[in-house]
């Protein structure tokens, strides 16, 4: 199997409630998947986002979203890049960044990951 | 290949429109058909915030598409045509603009209707609008995205 699969990390349920979001306006989404640190330590968060992600990438390049750099989530998710078992993580997660990972997940990876962050940056502003 | 989409959706450009359908078909023109909307300036400017600079967003009285249409639809380019209802959908048919399918992306709940699907809620006008628009051989279907599986209305009325 080819491509790309992506597991956002977050605090309470937000992983969730963007991927439901996201499904509203890009379908259901068969390789992106969300935990939540919710009463884990780091260790046992490590452990269950290694856990979904030998369950679950099938050989596939794994990144990962995280919700807030220099948070738990995001500490879990360096040392799974520390470790070679995902690709790369992404923090600040938002849903403009997970519907252009839906859309231009097949980019080569160093388009992908500039694209990612060009829109999703360009998705913050404010009206007034 | 250019694609046309005829649909019938209350929040007429919306991230379902512009994402689910708009990736897909990668329209030149989003061309929104309402009487109300093609008079409120305001109105059109939060529609068309967000938009990709791809896709231009064009708001049209019913009688200004009956008569732009035609060019539009033998341009070759893909584009989405919006209508709040049913109701308008079926004058741009009487009015000669050749729909071969409608695709209802969103009625929601109001007096007098009740619920087909998740995001279709339908009344008496409402069902009677789709017969009118299926005896004009108008196919009538809901399907919120394009990953979603097509749904034939009239086989869920009545």
């Amino acid at each position: 199997m080819t491509g790309r699969c992506g597991v956002v990390v977050a605090h309470g349920r937000l992983g969730e409630g963007l991927l439901s979001a996201l499904t509203r306006v890009a379908g259901t989404q068969e390789n992106l998947w969300a935990v939540s640190n919710d009463d884990l330590d780091s260790e046992s968060l490590v452990a269950e986002i290694e856990s979904l992600l030998a369950e679950r990438t099938a050989g596939r390049e794994a990144i990962l979203f995280s919700d807030l750099d220099g948070g738990s989530c995001s500490q879990a998710c360096r040392r799974l890049l520390a470790s070679d078992s995902v690709r790369a993580v992404f923090y600040g997660v938002n849903l403009p960044l997970l519907i252009e990972f839906v859309f231009l997940q097949d980019l080569p990876f160093d388009e992908f990951c500039e694209a990612l962050l060009e829109k999703s940056r360009g998705a913050l502003g404010v009206h007034s | 290949m250019s694609q046309v989409l005829f649909r019938v959706d209350e929040r007429l450009i919306h991230g379902q429109v512009v994402v689910g359908w708009g990736r897909r078909l990668d329209p030149k023109q989003i061309i929104v058909v309402s009487d109300s909307i093609s008079h409120e300036p305001n109105e059109q400017d939060i529609y068309r915030t967000g938009l990709p600079a791809s896709i231009e967003a064009v708001f049209w009285s019913l009688d200004e598409a009956i008569e732009g249409l035609s060019t539009v639809l033998s341009s070759g380019q893909s584009v989405i045509v919006l209508t709040e209802d049913l109701e308008t959908m079926l004058s741009l048919a009487n009015g000669g603009v050749p729909i071969a399918e409608v695709n209802v992306g969103g009625l929601y709940a109001d007096q007098g209707r009740t619920r087909l699907l998740p995001y279709v809620w339908f009344g008496a006008e409402d069902e009677r609008q789709l017969c009118e628009l299926e005896a004009l051989g108008v196919r009538v279907i809901a399907q919120d995205l394009p990953t979603a599986p097509p749904v034939r209305l009239r086989e869920r009325v009545g």
